[in-house]
């Protein structure tokens, strides 16, 4: 199990190492959910199923929907797609697959072979320790964390709708620019206006 | 059940961030919204006294009710409370929502009062970063300035730098030694002796926990994120923030006695000396009070470092005396930029320029931040005075003389800037103002909080008895 630990934890260096080098951030997102799939492994080898778990489901898992989002937020068209199809050459996704290759063969060598040099010392932890100790002793600990996300979220969401709202109000405006006379200015007071009332509404 | 009341500060101000919250879902009203802010922080003010009655306890394996707690929650809940007042006048003609500060200050609010009652590296973790993920909301708030929007985003990659410093500085801790607790820590790197992996994991999480102090090396952020924040949020990052932060690193170094070790202590002697002058002399030529005060809150961790260093004798009272005598000062000083350029209407009156000749045309707001310029140059008879004293005393005493020197020096180059400011305040009036203070101001909450904190620092400095007893009671507990 030792040679697990150590080929996932290089795998997981390596993998880093790429995201932090890549100059495209879909290239780097896909070294990323290598670099957690290692990660995980990492946890399994040590014992602590539990937290590999919740690796691959929480952060592998949030990471694609990441993915989702750089994809949809990119100009997807038919220029893009040519695009796509220029990255897919095999300097591009032969990183990766060789470090997932490894990853799949420690999975598979830990899976069939029969004794490898034995396991780490320690005990398994498992999901209901996990759970007792979190809300046993450590309950104060979630208690914060949970302040902490709704403090995150309040900070985001309002970071993250002033640019929604700016927007909004480029759009309106440009078109009024357009027409350099009076009543493009005219225009462009009634939007300025409309702008105000629709701020009192949400208000 | 008395955990429970030793913890209802913290309780207290959390349910008042639901409460907020909640308020704001059903219905987004300004005054509303700040009125409940108060209440809330009034009472976990008052709860602080409930707790008082059940310290010294420990709380779970993770928390400690005790003195020096109830000292730093105290204070920034006055802090907490002087920024929501500044910030309602602050955000009033504010465009967009407005209604999030309050969410975002309480939340931090509550990060800080975990931090100071934490005895354990994950409550450590996590309410540091209670404290500073709202921040960084905070700071950004004013999205539309450049100067804001750069600031928030500067803290907000540098901190999670630190943050992961810390987090690493941890994780070596507890590999070496199996402990996470404060107390089981300071056993075990006592018996270790020196070890490269030890020294490495307590250098890195000092790296973690200076950034947030900005003691000098990790100090680059701090003017930039002053001057371009919004001044009520900078004012919580340079008061309650602080605060936290270093009543934390006090009770780490405390109850870890191996941090008495030789190699560490010098390379703190070392941080204390470079913070004090480097944070001195970078402000010399300041044209930007926000900037000015910024380098000028390095100086004073300075300065508090060197309690720390010495950490015998009178060093907690010495630091918790100078932490008041900070926290006043620095309010006072924010508040009169606060006021300045409240209503918010564009970026803040920052710029020296703008307070030319202020005492011509507003002599009672002149009146406050000359007092606070003058506490923190620490010139008798302010309470600026009482914090300096007590640093030199303790200097003194433990016969340090190179840092009793530093902090000499420091004040001396300090008084320069310090009166520069002061001379700037009585020029004659330059023909165009962009930005003053509303005609009322004296009659509002954020005026009357300015008057009255100028007026406790002044009495501080004449009679400062119940202040020194009172923190020697916190201290003593």
């Amino acid at each position: 199990m030792e040679i697990a630990f150590y080929l996932s934890a290089v795998v997981a260096v390596l993998a880093t190492l790429g995201v932090v080098t890549g100059r495209h951030p879909v290239h780097a997102l896909l070294y990323l959910i290598v670099s957690l799939i290692a990660v995980a492994m990492v946890f399994f080898a040590l014992g602590a199923p539990f937290a590999g778990a919740l690796e691959i489901i929480v952060y592998a898992g949030a990471i694609m929907v990441l993915f989702v989002f750089v994809v949809m937020m990119l100009n997807l068209g038919e220029a893009a797609a040519q695009q796509e199809r220029a990255w897919l050459r095999l300097s591009t996704w032969l990183g990766p697959a060789i470090l997932s290759g490894v990853l799949l063969l420690v999975l598979l060598v830990t899976l069939i072979g029969t004794d490898v040099g034995g396991r780490i010392e320690g005990e398994t932890l498992t999901a209901k320790a996990v759970g007792t100790l979190l809300f046993g002793p450590y309950l104060i600990v979630v208690e914060l964390a949970a302040m902490l996300l709704l403090a995150a979220l309040v900070a985001a969401s309002h970071l993250g709708r002033s640019e929604a709202h700016d927007e909004s109000h480029a759009v309106r405006q440009v078109p009024s620019k357009r027409t350099a006379d009076g009543r493009g200015r005219a225009a462009s007071e009634r939007s300025l206006g409309d702008d105000t009332s629709s701020e009192e509404n949400s208000r | 059940m008395t955990s429970l009341l030793a913890l209802s500060p913290l309780i207290l101000v959390c349910a008042t961030a639901i409460v907020v919250m909640l308020t704001i879902a059903w219905r987004r009203c300004y005054d509303l919204t700040a009125t409940l802010t108060v209440i809330g922080l009034n009472l976990a003010l008052a709860a602080q006294l409930l707790a008082w009655w059940q310290a010294p306890l420990d709380v779970t394996l993770l928390m400690t009710v005790d003195g020096l707690s109830i000292f730093g929650g105290v204070l920034i809940l006055v802090a907490t409370l002087a920024c929501a007042t500044l910030g309602h006048a602050y955000l009033e003609g504010a465009r967009g929502p407005r209604e999030e500060y309050y969410l975002l200050l309480l939340c931090a609010a509550a990060g800080g009062i975990a931090l100071v009652s934490s005895r354990h590296l994950a409550s450590l973790f996590f309410s540091l970063e209670l404290l500073s993920m709202p921040l960084y909301g905070m700071l950004a708030y004013t999205y539309r300035e450049r100067g804001a929007l750069e600031a928030g985003v500067k803290y907000m990659v540098l901190s999670a730098a630190a943050s992961a410093f810390l987090l690493f500085g941890m994780a070596l801790l507890y590999a070496r030694t199996g402990h996470l607790d404060f107390a089981g820590l300071g056993e075990a790197l006592a018996s270790a002796g020196s070890d490269g992996w030890l020294l490495a994991g307590m250098g890195m999480m000092l790296i973690g926990l200076g950034f947030k102090l900005s003691i000098v090396p990790f100090h680059l952020w701090t003017p930039d994120v002053y001057e371009g924040s919004p001044a009520p949020a900078a004012t919580f990052l340079a008061s309650a923030s602080k605060v936290a932060v270093l009543i934390v690193l006090l009770r780490l170094l405390q109850s870890a006695p191996a941090t008495q070790d030789a190699w560490f202590h010098s390379l703190l002697a070392v941080l204390a000396f470079v913070t004090m002058l480097a944070g001195n002399l970078l402000a010399l030529m300041q044209q930007d009070l926000k900037r000015l005060l910024g380098y000028s809150s390095i100086a004073h961790f300075g300065y508090l470092l060197v309690a720390l260093v010495i950490n015998e004798g009178l060093a907690v009272e010495t630091a918790g005396i100078y932490l008041v005598t900070y926290v006043l000062t620095t309010l006072g000083a924010f508040g009169v930029v606060t006021l300045l350029s409240s209503p918010y209407g564009g970026a803040d009156a920052s710029r020296l320029h703008h307070y030319r000749g202020l005492f011509w045309r507003r002599p009672y707001l002149t009146a406050v931040l000359t007092v606070m310029m003058l506490s923190l140059a620490g010139i008798p008879l302010t309470a600026g005075f009482i914090g300096k004293f007590y640093i030199v005393a303790v200097g003194v005493e433990a016969s340090r003389w190179w840092l009793v020197g530093a902090v000499v020096a420091g004040s001396a180059i300090g008084l320069f800037y310090y009166l520069r400011v002061m001379v700037t305040l009585f020029l004659p009036e330059p023909g165009m103002q962009r930005r003053d203070a509303t005609t009322d101001w004296a009659q509002r909450a954020g005026g009357v909080v300015v008057l009255a904190l100028a007026a406790l620092v002044v009495l501080l400095g004449v009679y400062p008895a119940p202040m020194i007893d009172w923190v020697r009671l916190m201290a003593a507990t």
